[in-house]
């Protein structure tokens, strides 16, 4: 089984193009397990509900766990909207970059 | 609210609906070099068809486009029959030729550059009310759209009314009726599509959240309203309800200049790019301008008429449009041809496809052009105002360029 950290890690390959960071950085993964039969489920939030990129972003994700992840033999994605993302979610690169400090 | 991006219209029916909105953008400055600058206020057929170019085939021209693209956002559902689009743009532009000519020289291609342009918007209004019987759920964004479409359904109607009228099959007076149309079209569709699709772009492009939305609703009922009042007064003499109509719309416009101002300061995302900077230059004139209505409430000054009237044309509206296209076109491009490569390839981001230097030249311009112009008619200066057209004429060439180079960035430029 892989660990929480190991599939923050898969999924922080990929990069929002609109903003240029990763959905870990900006906070926006929740949280993530994966079971006995190696399948990962990761809970997921997006920056806004009318993201044009949504379902784009969610097959990013679950791709980004097979292919950093081989062992997986399934992920999906749980896309939640509660709590609601809001700045403070995300780590201080992502706060100085965007100029929230 | 969740978009499919597989209900996205491809890229090759989006683009012509900008390139030929921005390129009539520069026709539109290159005429008004044409304009004699004292009569310039009056409502004869060169400012009337210079209104006309501009609003059709430069504002609703991309209008369209856009909404082809934002429609599935909203409505959460596919376009009922997309490929309808294609047509949309060609009536249009001949709709758009045969009302110019008509005004400038032949009025009786009037009615028929009106039909032309009416059969496209029926086009676009029947694809548009037949997708939103889709949906199941009706939510204030989408009824928002029906309103506007509405709105505008009946100001293209009043429109051919007026275009019989002043091509001599009809007579009688239309002063009334064209305060209808204008406020029916410009305040009913554009007004509220604005106001509607800013709830949606601005808090995605500045990232932007917990705020309340009462200020826009508010505004939107009041707008509504005020257009209601119009249309009664069209077919009454009470004065006192066109008053009304005044007041409520400008009240509903300084609302919707509030809401701007409150996401504004939620936002997270606080770079100065090219986007911001348009977006601020645009409500900065939407404020101004709205300033100088109210003040020409109680001077009736012509000059300040015209001064308020263009900042809301193309101080708010041009630059409102054009920092949306530096944030639209790079994303349909990227998606139509990056997003495939995500996590094959390395691929760009989309600021990485805007051109910086040219975009900030072609700000510049245009924001000097816009104020010169602005100051030219206050002072009544007609050497201010030619040299103000120059500042803007580079601008918009700049935009059309910009818009150019992005739509034809290529794969293999960025992708190795």
């Amino acid at each position: 089984m892989y660990s929480k950290e190991e599939i923050f890690k898969a999924v922080s390959t990929v990069i929002d193009p609109e903003v240029g960071f990763n959905l870990v950085e900006m906070g926006l993964i929740y949280d993530a397990s994966c079971n006995e039969k190696m399948e990962v489920v990761v809970t997921m939030t997006l920056s806004t509900k009318a993201c044009p990129l949504h379902q784009l972003i969610v097959q990013w994700v679950e791709e980004a766990v097979l292919r950093e992840l081989p062992k997986v033999q399934i992920a999906k994605v749980d896309l939640v909207w509660e709590p609601a993302w809001n700045i403070s979610m995300a780590n201080e690169n992502v706060k100085q970059q965007l100029g929230s400090f | 609210m969740n978009i499919s991006t597989a209900f996205a219209p491809p890229f090759k029916l989006v683009a012509p609906f900008f390139i030929i909105g921005v390129s009539t953008f520069v026709v539109t400055i290159l005429l008004m070099f044409g304009f004699e600058f004292e009569n310039l206020h009056y409502f004869n057929s060169s400012t009337l068809a210079w209104v006309h170019i501009f609003l059709l085939a430069f504002v609703m021209l991309i209008i369209l486009g856009a909404m082809a693209q934002l429609i599935p956002v909203v409505l959460e559902v596919g376009h009922l029959a997309v490929d309808l689009y294609y047509a949309i743009y060609p009536l249009m532009i001949l709709g758009t030729l045969l009302m110019a000519f008509g005004f400038y020289n032949l009025p009786i291609l009037l009615p028929f550059g009106g039909v032309t342009v009416l059969i496209a918007l029926f086009i676009f209004l029947i694809e548009t009310f037949l997708t939103i019987l889709k949906v199941k759920k009706i939510n204030f964004i989408i009824s928002t759209i029906i309103i506007s479409n509405i709105f505008l359904l009946l100001g293209v109607i009043i429109g051919i009314a007026l275009a019989l009228n002043y091509s001599g099959i009809f007579s009688f007076d239309s002063f009334k009726l064209l305060k209808a149309h204008i406020f029916l079209v410009f305040f009913g569709y554009v007004g509220t599509t604005v106001m509607s699709m800013s709830l949606i772009l601005l808090p995605m492009f500045w990232l932007s959240h917990s705020f309340t939305w009462v200020y826009v609703k508010t505004a939107f009922i009041l707008l509504c309203f005020s257009i209601c009042f119009m249309l009664f007064f069209t077919f009454s003499s009470i004065t006192l309800v066109e008053d009304i109509a005044y007041t409520l719309c400008i009240s509903s416009l300084f609302l919707y200049f509030l809401q701007i101002f409150v996401i504004y300061k939620k936002r997270v995302r606080v770079e100065v790019d090219i986007y911001f900077k348009s977006m601020l230059f645009s409500y900065f004139s939407l404020f101004t301008s709205l300033s100088l209505f109210f003040i020409y409430f109680f001077y009736s000054k012509d000059n300040l008429l015209l001064c308020a009237s263009w900042l809301l044309f193309v101080g708010f509206i041009g630059f409102l449009i054009s920092g949306h296209l530096y944030k639209i076109v790079p994303f349909l491009v990227w998606y139509e041809r990056f997003s495939i490569f995500v996590g094959k390839k390395r691929v760009p981001m989309l600021n990485d496809l805007i051109p910086k230097k040219s975009s900030n030249f072609q700000f510049l311009n245009s924001s000097i052009g816009v104020i010169i112009v602005s100051l030219s008619f206050l002072l009544e200066s007609d050497t201010l105002y030619k040299s103000g057209l120059c500042f803007l004429t580079l601008g918009v060439i700049f935009l059309l360029k910009d818009i150019l180079y992005m739509a034809k960035i290529k794969e293999e430029t960025y992708v190795f």
